[in-house]
Formats: C-alpha cells, sequence, structure tokens
C-alpha cells in the first residue's frame, strides 16, 4: 500500500516539474467576464453594456486569430456586496482574463477597491462615471474606456455662458452623488466663464410630482434665464410633461439636460418633449461618421433597436481589449503585459462609433465632448453637434493642475459654492491667486 | 423518554459533524467555497436576529438591517477617516448600533403586529436616507471603501481568507450560542410568554415592555456583529447595506428556511445566498426560478424548510406513538 502512494506522490511531482518545465503553451481559450446590473431598475446600464461586448465578440466571431472567445456574465442587481462576490466568482471560478464593467457610480467605486486588492486581473469599465475611479483612488489594473461625469459636462458650463449668453441657471435634480458631480462640473465651467449664480434644487430620488417645484421654477423666472434637468429616467419625463403643463416653455427659453437626459431610451420615452433640449456627451449618436453608423446599424439588426451610448461603452471597451490582444500577440494569461497593452491602446476615429481616444495616465480616456441639440430628422429624434471640444480630458481645463484639482473636497449637494464671489474664493485656496486673476481678466478659459 | 434520547443523539451527532466540516472547511474545499461560507455567516448574523424577534416575539422586523449598517459605517469611518487600531472601530461600531437600539425600542416596544413591522420600515428606511444624504460623513452613495480586516496573532486577516474565516467562525458560534442560551433561559421563556398573550403576562405581574425592549436590543447586537464582519469582508459599505432590499432579503431568508428558529435563518441565508450566485452563472432568468421556488415554500411549506421539517417529525413521532 505505501508504496502505491509512493508511486503516486513520484507520478504527482514528475507532472509539476515537467509543467513547470515545458514551454509556457500559448492561450487555448480567451475568457472575458461581464458584471453589470442586468436585473432590476438599472437592467439598461448592464443589459446595453453586455450587447455592445457581443456585438463587438460577434464581428470576430468570437475568435481572436483562431483562439475562441467565452463571454461568462454576471449580475449585480445594483448591490456591491453581490458584485464583489461575483468579481470573485469571475476570477476564482471563471478564472477569467479581462473583466469589462460594471456600469454604476457606486459600482465602479466598489470595484476600484476590488481591483486594488486584486491587481492581477486587468479591468475595462463599462458606464460607471465617478471622476474618483481614475483620479484619487486610481489603479493601474482598472482602465475606463468611458468618461466621468464631470468631463463632460465642464464645457457644457462653458457653452451655456459664452455660446447661449445666459447668467443665471438653476439646476433641478435627484438628491444623490452622481446628479451632485454632474452640478459640480457645470459650476465649474459656468461660473468660470462668465456666469454668475447657478442655484441647485434636490428632490427625492424617486419623486415625479413636482409640482411645487414648477411653481417656484415659475416664481424665480424673472431672475433666472434658463433651467437644467439634472435627473434620470422615469424622473426626466416626469419633469418634461409638467414643464410642459405649468407652461414655463413659455417663461424659459429652453430646458438644457445633464449628460444622459436625452440619451437614445430617454428620447424614445420623451417623444417630442424633448426637441430642442441641449446637453453635452462625449458620443452623439447623430454622428455621421462610417464607424458610428455601422455601429448603428448592425446594433438594430442584432438586438432591434437603435444603441445608446451604453452600448458604445461596452463595444469600444472590446475592441479596446481587441487592440490590446493585437499588440501582445494574445498571451492574455500575462495580465501585466495585458494591462500595459490596454494602457497604451489609442483608437482612431475610423475605430469608434464616439472619435478618437486614448487614455490619460491615470486610465481615462482623453477624448472629444460633444455639446447636442435634440432635432428631428426624418421622424426620428436625435442629437446632433452644436460644438465640439477635442481632446478634453478627465480633468477639463485644469488638465495641467491635476493634483491641485484632487487636493479639492469631493462634491456634495452645495459643493462647490454656486455663487461666483463665493466660488472664487473657494478656488483661489486649491487653483491659487494667479488662476484666479487671468479667469477675470480673460473672461473665461483661454482656448 | 426513549424517543427524546435518540432525538438527542441525533442531535449531538448532526452538531459534532456540522462542526468537525466547519472546522476543516478551509482544507477540503476552494478559496471559492470559504468566501461563500463566510457571506452565509455575516448574513446569516442578521437573518437570526430578524428569526429571534419573530420567533420569541412574533415581532417582524424590517429595521434589522440598520443595526447591521450602523456598526458598518462605524467601523468604517473610524477606521479610515481617524485610523484607529483594530478593537476600537468594531467594539464602537457595536457599541453605537446598541444604542441605536435603545433608542429606537423606545418607540417599537409599544406596537406590535402590522404596526411594528410599519414602524421598523420608517425607522430603517430613516437610516437609510441618513446614510446616502449625510454625505459628508457617510460619502452619500458612493459609499465608504478601502477598509481592511484587522492583523489577529500576526496574521492579516484582510489577505488570508481562511483566517478570517475562523475570525467570523467564532463569532457566528458565538451568536449561536447567545441567542439560543437566550432562547432556553426564563427570559425567553417570558418573552415567548409575551407572544402567546401579552395581557396574561402582564396580569402576572411581567413587565413586558421592558422584557421586550431587552430582546429588542440583544437582537439588534447580533446584527451590528454581523455588520463588522460584513464591511471587513467586503472591505466597503454603502447605502444599499441598510436599504429596504437588504432588509427584505433577510426576510425572505428568514420565511424560506423558518422564521421561527435560528437553523431556520441560517439555512435559509445559505439557500439564498448560494443560489442567488449559482443560478445566475446559469441562466439571466434566474429572478423567476427563485420567485417560483418562494412561491412554492410559501404553499407548501409556509413555516420555511426547517419549521415543516420539525412538524413532520413530530407528527410522525405522534403516530409512531
Amino acid at each position: 500500500m505505501m508504496s502505491r502512494k509512493k508511486i503516486f506522490t513520484l507520478v504527482g511531482v514528475f507532472a509539476l516539474t515537467m509543467g513547470w518545465l515545458s514551454p509556457v503553451h500559448a492561450v487555448d481559450e480567451i475568457r472575458i467576464g461581464h458584471i453589470g446590473p442586468t436585473t432590476g431598475w438599472a437592467t439598461i446600464f448592464g443589459q446595453q453594456v453586455l450587447n455592445g461586448i457581443k456585438l463587438a465578440l460577434a464581428e470576430r466571431d468570437y475568435k481572436f486569430r483562431g483562439i475562441p472567445i467565452k463571454l461568462f456574465t454576471e449580475d449585480t442587481k445594483a448591490d456591491v456586496e453581490v458584485m464583489r462576490t461575483k468579481l470573485d466568482s469571475l476570477k476564482n471560478r471563471d478564472k477569467v482574463h479581462l473583466i469589462i464593467g460594471p456600469s454604476l457610480g457606486h459600482e465602479g467605486m466598489a470595484a476600484v477597491d476590488w481591483a486594488a486588492r486584486n491587481p492581477d486581473v486587468p479591468i475595462l469599465v463599462g458606464y460607471s462615471a465617478p471622476e474618483d475611479m481614475t483620479m484619487r483612488k486610481a489603479t493601474y489594473s482598472l482602465i475606463r474606456p468611458g468618461w466621468t461625469g464631470s468631463q463632460v459636462i465642464f464645457h457644457f458650463g462653458k457653452f451655456c455662458a459664452k455660446d447661449l449668453g445666459y447668467k443665471k441657471v438653476i439646476i433641478v435634480g435627484q438628491d444623490y452623488s452622481y446628479p451632485w458631480d454632474q452640478a459640480a462640473g457645470f459650476i465649474r465651467g459656468f461660473l468660470e466663464n462668465g456666469g454668475e449664480k447657478v442655484l441647485r434644487i434636490w428632490h427625492p430620488v424617486e419623486a415625479v410630482d413636482f409640482s411645487s417645484i414648477m411653481a417656484k421654477l415659475m416664481g424665480l423666472s424673472k431672475e433666472y434665464d434658463a433651467v437644467l434637468n439634472n435627473s434620470g429616467g422615469a424622473q426626466v419625463v416626469a419633469f418634461f410633461k409638467q414643464w410642459y403643463q405649468f407652461g414655463l416653455d413659455k417663461v424659459y427659453p429652453q430646458i438644457l439636460g445633464q449628460a444622459n437626459v436625452p440619451i437614445v431610451p430617454m428620447l424614445a420615452e420623451l417623444g417630442d418633449l424633448a426637441l430642442g433640449v441641449y446637453s453635452s456627451l462625449h458620443y452623439y449618436d447623430g454622428n455621421p461618421s462610417p464607424a458610428n453608423q455601422k455601429f448603428r446599424e448592425s446594433y438594430k439588426k442584432a438586438f432591434g433597436e437603435y444603441p445608446s451610448v451604453i452600448a458604445v461603452q461596452g463595444y469600444d471597451a472590446m475592441h479596446v481589449a481587441f487592440k490590446a490582444m493585437e499588440a501582445i500577440d494574445g498571451k492574455v494569461d500575462d495580465p501585466k503585459k495585458f494591462i500595459n497593452a490596454i494602457r497604451n491602446v489609442r483608437m482612431s476615429a475610423e475605430e469608434s462609433p464616439r472619435g478618437p481616444f486614448y487614455f490619460d495616465k491615470y486610465g481615462n480616456p482623453v477624448q472629444n465632448i460633444y455639446i447636442k441639440k435634440v432635432v428631428k430628422k426624418n421622424g426620428n429624434l436625435m442629437n446632433i453637434v452644436v460644438k465640439t471640444y477635442k481632446n478634453v480630458s478627465q480633468f477639463g481645463p485644469y488638465a495641467d493642475m491635476a493634483e491641485k484639482y484632487m487636493a479639492q473636497p469631493a462634491t456634495t449637494r452645495n459643493y462647490p459654492p454656486g455663487e461666483k464671489e463665493a466660488y472664487f474664493r473657494e478656488i483661489e485656496k486649491y487653483f491659487g491667486k494667479e488662476y484666479v486673476e487671468n479667469l477675470k481678466k480673460n473672461n473665461g478659459w483661454v482656448d | 423518554m426513549n424517543d427524546k434520547l435518540s432525538l438527542n443523539i441525533w442531535k449531538i451527532f448532526f452538531g459534532i459533524i456540522s462542526i468537525s466540516l466547519l472546522l476543516t472547511l478551509p482544507w477540503w474545499s476552494s478559496g471559492y467555497v470559504v468566501m461563500m461560507v463566510i457571506r452565509i455567516m455575516y448574513f446569516g448574523m442578521l437573518t437570526m436576529s430578524l428569526a429571534f424577534l419573530a420567533g420569541e416575539l412574533g415581532w417582524v422586523s424590517l429595521m434589522q438591517a440598520a443595526f447591521f449598517g450602523i456598526a458598518g459605517y462605524f467601523v468604517a469611518i473610524l477606521q479610515t477617516r481617524y485610523s484607529l487600531p483594530f478593537p476600537i472601530p468594531p467594539l464602537i461600531g457595536i457599541a453605537m448600533a446598541t444604542v441605536a437600539a435603545a433608542l429606537f425600542g423606545l418607540l417599537v416596544i409599544r406596537t406590535r403586529g402590522i404596526y411594528f413591522l410599519m414602524l421598523t420600515l420608517v425607522l430603517g428606511q430613516l437610516v437609510w436616507a441618513l446614510a446616502s444624504q449625510w454625505a459628508s460623513v457617510t460619502r452619500g452613495d458612493t459609499g465608504i471603501h478601502e477598509v481592511y480586516a484587522p492583523m489577529l496573532f500576526g496574521i492579516s486577516t484582510a489577505e488570508s481568507k481562511t483566517a478570517f474565516y475562523f475570525f467570523n467562525l467564532i463569532f457566528f458560534v458565538g451568536s449561536i450560542i447567545f441567542l439560543a442560551a437566550l432562547k432556553r433561559s426564563p427570559f425567553g421563556l417570558m418573552l415567548r410568554g409575551i407572544r402567546d398573550s401579552e395581557s396574561r403576562m402582564r396580569m402576572l405581574g411581567y413587565s413586558v415592555g421592558l422584557l421586550r425592549y431587552c430582546a429588542f436590543i440583544f437582537a439588534a447586537f447580533v446584527a451590528a456583529l454581523g455588520g463588522v464582519f460584513f464591511v471587513y469582508f467586503t472591505g466597503l459599505i454603502n447605502p444599499h447595506s441598510v436599504s429596504l432590499t437588504t432588509n427584505v432579503d433577510t426576510l425572505l431568508a428568514g420565511i424560506l428556511g423558518g422564521i421561527n428558529s435560528l437553523g431556520g435563518a441560517i439555512l435559509g441565508t445559505g439557500i439564498l445566498k448560494m443560489l442567488d450566485v449559482w443560478l445566475s452563472g446559469v441562466t439571466k432568468r434566474y429572478l423567476l426560478f427563485m420567485g417560483i421556488m418562494f412561491m412554492l415554500v410559501i404553499m407548501f411549506a409556509p413555516q420555511g424548510i426547517v419549521g415543516t421539517a420539525k412538524k413532520r417529525l413530530e407528527t410522525k413521532r405522534k403516530k409512531t406513538a
């Protein structure tokens, strides 16, 4: 009996040494995990990213240079505890080489924390937009081929102040961190470029009756020039309906929206109510570029509806991964190499529906920001571009003051201040006197 | 008599088997299984605190996750913002959750039935609103991250899952023993007396309010203990952990396993948490299957799995007797 045991041990040791000595085998299967909410209220944010990934994979027949690609998908239910467990599942059970996702703000923050503890799995973030994921908490293995909330709205503030000529704006939004960040980015762009005051009105996340807010807006219309809707989903639809019911469209010129207000799924819900809405984003569905047209049509063919920016995120993430795989000859089992390759990917306007982009040293894209307007073309509502700001980083106009920008406190429902004097006093503490004086001298940012 | 003896032998037998299985788990299973068991342990503590109130007092609470979360938030804040060394954050966290229970307890001890449910729902939502709106302290929906489990006897429980597993196991078993002892004690008997006939207990001279008050605080204490392990293991906390969803999930786990017993609470949590991860990997329609499962349980085993199994055993014994 003993000898049998010994034989087993010997064979085991032999097999192990052989495995150790034999040359590294090429990967025989590339495993990719997707994580995001695919059930519950946030389904659209996870599902569209997943669809985008599937579309990109189908373009290549789920293969990379003949090596089959297997896609695993996990639902977070928008709960970070569940997400953490499933990230562990993808890593330990499915042994994935790459994770794409998650999609929501709080999920994103939790994913960075997980990534810092598991630096051997590259993560390409889906739709999550909190800036700290690629700023104060940035970690090397996590790269975001997406956007930050502020990145896309800094220049919208400038546009409203300079091009639309507004001085005072009211922001009405849901009371949680994503809209707070949107408001903060807008305030920076608006006040630094000639705007005077921004009033923030917060309502509970689930509110659908805005009559008291509408009455308030009516009363404030003498003082303020415009209103920016800073909500999402059903709240936007309710807000727009009541906006017209209360006749506010006759009092204010037009409604402005935060980045997510007029995205494609929302246009279907809002219908003609959305006509004329201004907003800003790193993608616009009306982009006539061949890459975008091809993406839209093939997505429609595969999933029966036109895609939104959320799907672009999954599609681009997969293509970034493909480009990185090309660079390392498909050796995805070396995470360090893979992560480096991903960080060095540069996407051209021919490759991405959104236009060209590349990653900054924190892993967030430097990309075009489009100021968009909703119009009707051939009976279809879509966003067309009004103005393009090229190569905007996540620090926006503060690209060369990244450290100073990150030294500022986190945004809250009333930070940064919404009045010009108080705001300038506040930024002087972080950006210095010279910066504020230059702003005053040039009446805004110098392009 | 003979029957009871054999039942006890079975109980001891199962006890020994499960304890030895639990003690050796990290050596015969994968890290993945250990992770799942850790999850079941901390959520199990939360479900047990609910099951204790439900079983002993007939109180169905929708705010146990609030105490779970209060402890978790205190640990996270004290550790990340004030860098307090190890035993202090969890001790303060549990103490604060218990204090919160003492405060909320004053409001709820007079209510029963649906009114208790409604009141705990409101208070639970209050804690949730605080967690999500008081951003300067709780970081709002973003939540607090980078909480690391402590070093114990020179071993980092943040890095070694096995170490964390035993750390958690001690307190998990401890809370089972604590609650089971409470149930067996005269105190537990008095609680059941209140559950069955409050007026009679009052007439016998028991201070019904005080007894309930104590039970509420004890339950919160166990939930808080679970919360500490939750935040240490996941390394983060955000308003979701004190949300209605978490409370309802806890209640569902209780109903599934059997809300009147501690074993049922643990079993229900185990099944729910495992199915959640396992089924969702198999099919995207996993919530549908879980819904069907709940329907079947409610229809055919309204006492939950453990409750129904007990009932079956009892009727069988009566028949043979």
